[in-house]
């Protein structure tokens, strides 16, 4: 027998380190590193439009963490879609030579999931710079700082491996590109809270990203203990309504005033539209934390079967 | 009583007959236009768009399933909704096929592709006109290989060598489309160790497929043996012996030289190699290969002549012995493609095997010791019409140059004087007559 072909070779870990070194050089190298500024700017924007009410009342707690869900949503498709297809003949060259895909990806989602926990530090900082109110009850972790920060990086991270699920299917960058603004808008669409969907397909809503994620950071935010100012602002706005020569909103506007009822007002309609699905239980973030889990798990896989038919690529 | 029915059949039998004559004249089975779904595939072979054709008849399949599954979903429900919808995206795209297929078949009917508006709007009057009238007629006919007979087959197995790379492809074959396909068939010879060797062959003559199929990247039906191993059996293992090096440079430009080969070094290497061996590796080849003066420069800076030496650089980093180049001066000019293939030829006198594939033979070909010449036959198959020495090549096919051997056995559409099935035959007895 040949005494050379019966030796071993590189193994897999120490091929993810191999592509780990390579994927760092190119976020130094190549443009990769503007993710983190592009991540901080967006944060800023949104803080600035959606900021202002976020986990002080319940309508602002959910336009806002919707945004948020978004924002990492966004984040985290920008992060890799183009990564894998943009290599995928060097990819296919080096899985000829003895590549692991396995090895491959696993470099991926360790570099990913470094980017990912920088953006989610960022985009608090942002957030707390900008003066959004943060949750300041601890649920899972004694810190309700680290608690928004493992959602985020959990939304963002979901969102970067679907990235990398559609990166290892699409055979080049238009197509991963055309793919990314249809998940996007199946991600905000579909999620069923801003949105809601009819009855007989509000179950898609847990396909996405989005549900879980705007689940966790509501029930965090104490979303049923917030008061739900919409009905007050709608009931003002009527104020000057007659009724046979009367203006009952206005003496019911007056009343509550002079009684100084307005926020027990507030806080008895929120009670009336509070979600049990948002409750401040941390069972529920950690169900929705281990749902983001599974789905990322679920894109990896399906990453690496993808790429392990690479070899089947017409040429 | 409900007319659409009616006019639906009338349509269908009307389209049916216009296609019918349309199929005959293309030289295809007519009765192929009565079977729906069968008949946009075939309308499509006629267009010479086979891949559009394919696409085309999936749509038209998934357009049937669609309007089955709705006639038995109530009216107005989630459920046809979402079907609807779908129908609405598949109606689009074969609308985009269709109208591709009908530009095709203007082109191979000669006419002007303003006929393509009225077979959209009226497909069966417009199907009726192309097929009954004489004056349209096709300016090619489809290709019937079904009858048809390939090149002789020579049958002689090539017998094993204790040093050298032994080839014996009965044939490889896919299934494209419900049909066999011969992609290569009937190749046997021995390449001894310290041999390069010229792999000539026109497009589609199945150089890669023939090469994919000696390293085991995709496997034939075949016994490939180098040296004392079975290629196809310790394939996990023997990949490493083995340097493919494809003709574009496959490498990431944002990476130094000297980082890119450590890294090939250490994807290619056994284990057991240590670090500072591995580095002495990666020194000794950077200087062989000319690159030491510009290791620390990024990939993308570099000429194309030193991307290509590096991109072969990568494959020779782990010394193996069979080493295949798929058109490595592509791009180059004279001077830097000969020193290219002067640095091959020392790489085979090392005792290495190198088959290089290239498109510009003649300026090297005394740095080759043979030539295999791969032809497609008349069912398009890819045949070996000649393995041996470059001399004995040119007195075989009568000529004085391998361009004049390629243009010899080129088909004749492709500017060829197709001469591919008279030459596999005389190498197939040649081969006979050797082996007695």
């Amino acid at each position: 027998m040949n005494e050379k072909t019966n030796l071993r070779h590189t193994g897999h870990i120490s091929q993810t380190v191999i592509y780990l070194g390579k994927l760092f050089r190119m976020f130094i190298f190549q443009n990769d590193w503007k993710v983190l500024p592009m991540s901080a700017v967006i944060a800023g924007l949104v803080s600035f439009a959606v900021g202002r009410n976020l986990f002080r009342t319940m309508e602002g707690t959910l336009t806002g963490t919707f945004a948020l869900s978004c924002v990492c949503i966004w984040n985290g498709f920008f992060n890799s879609i183009q990564s894998v297809c943009r290599e995928r003949a060097i990819i296919k060259r080096e899985h000829r030579s003895g590549l692991h895909i396995s090895s491959y990806v696993a470099a991926h989602l360790i570099y990913q999931s470094i980017l990912c926990a920088g953006q989610a530090v960022i985009t608090i900082t942002v957030c707390s710079v900008l003066g959004v109110a943060m949750p300041s009850k601890p649920l899972v972790t004694p810190w309700p700082l680290v608690d928004l920060a493992v959602t985020l990086f959990l939304i963002t991270f979901c969102a970067d491996m679907l990235a990398i699920l559609v990166s290892s299917v699409a055979h080049s960058t238009t197509t991963a590109m055309t793919v990314m603004p249809f998940l996007l808008i199946v991600q905000l669409v579909f999620c069923g809270t801003v949105f809601p969907l009819p009855e007989g397909v509000s179950w898609t809503s847990n396909l996405t990203i989005s549900r879980p994620g705007l689940t966790a950071l509501c029930a965090q935010g104490d979303y049923n203990d917030l008061p739900m100012v919409s009905i007050w602002n709608s009931a003002v706005k009527m104020e000057n309504v007659e009724i046979n020569g009367i203006k009952p909103v206005q003496q019911a506007l007056i009343y509550i005033q002079e009684n100084n009822l307005q926020e027990d007002f507030m806080k008895k309609t929120a009670e009336k539209n509070q979600k049990p699905e948002y409750a401040f239980d941390p069972e529920i973030v950690k169900s929705s934390w281990f749902m983001l889990i599974l789905w990322a798990f679920i894109y990896i896989c399906g990453a690496v079967i993808s790429l392990e038919l690479i070899d089947r690529d017409k040429r | 009583m409900d007319y659409s029915i009616v006019i639906t059949i009338v349509r269908y039998v009307l389209g049916t007959i216009g296609y019918w004559m349309i199929l005959k004249k293309c030289g295809d089975k007519p009765y192929w236009a009565a079977v729906p779904v069968a008949r946009e595939y075939h309308i499509g072979k006629c267009a010479h768009m086979e891949e559009e054709a394919r696409t085309f008849t999936i749509l038209t399949l998934a357009t049937y399933v669609c309007q089955i599954i709705m006639a038995f979903l109530p009216d107005g429900s989630l459920r046809e909704n979402l079907v609807s919808i779908l129908l609405i995206a598949i109606g689009l795209a074969s609308a985009v096929y269709m109208i591709r297929i009908f530009l095709g078949l203007c082109r191979v009917f000669g006419r002007r592709k303003l006929w393509v508006v009225l077979f959209v709007l009226l497909e069966e009057p417009a199907a009726l006109i192309w097929g009954l009238s004489k004056k349209f007629v096709p300016n090619r006919q489809i290709e019937d290989f079904s009858k048809a007979e390939g090149a002789k087959l020579a049958g002689v197995d090539a017998k094993p060598l204790d040093k050298g790379l032994t080839i014996n492809i009965q044939d490889r074959t896919v299934v494209d489309f419900f049909k066999k396909k011969y992609l290569l068939r009937d190749i046997h010879m021995n390449i001894p160790t310290g041999h390069m060797v010229l792999l000539l062959g026109g497009s589609g003559a199945g150089k890669t497929t023939f090469v994919n199929a000696v390293t085991g990247y995709e496997k034939a039906r075949a016994e490939i043996r180098l040296n004392d191993q079975n290629v196809y059996e310790d394939y996990a293992s023997m990949k490493y012996d083995v340097g493919f090096v494809p003709q574009q440079d496959l490498m990431r430009g944002n990476d130094t030289v000297a980082r890119t080969l450590a890294d090939a070094a250490t994807l290619r290497l056994p284990s057991s190699v240590h670090s500072k061996e591995r580095w002495e590796r990666v020194k000794k080849v950077l200087e062989e290969f000319g690159l030491y003066a510009v290791r620390n420069s990024l990939v993308e800076k570099l000429s194309g002549g030193q991307r290509k030496r590096l991109s072969i650089a990568m494959e020779y980093i782990s010394d193996p012995s069979l080493f295949i180049l798929d058109e490595p001066d592509s791009g180059l000019d004279g001077v830097v493609a000969r020193s290219l293939f002067e640095k091959l030829r020392k790489i085979a006198d090392e005792g290495k095997i190198v088959i290089v594939i290239t498109h510009t033979p003649d300026r090297v070909i005394d740095l080759f010791d043979d030539v295999i010449v791969l032809a497609k036959d008349n069912l398009r198959t890819g045949r070996l019409a000649w393995y041996g020495s470059v001399e004995e090549s040119y007195g075989f096919f009568g000529k004085n140059s391998m361009e004049e051997i390629l243009l010899s056995i080129n088909q004749k559409e492709e500017g060829g004087e197709g001469r591919a099935n008279e030459f596999v035959e005389k190498y197939a007895d040649h081969i006979q007559e050797k082996a007695g």
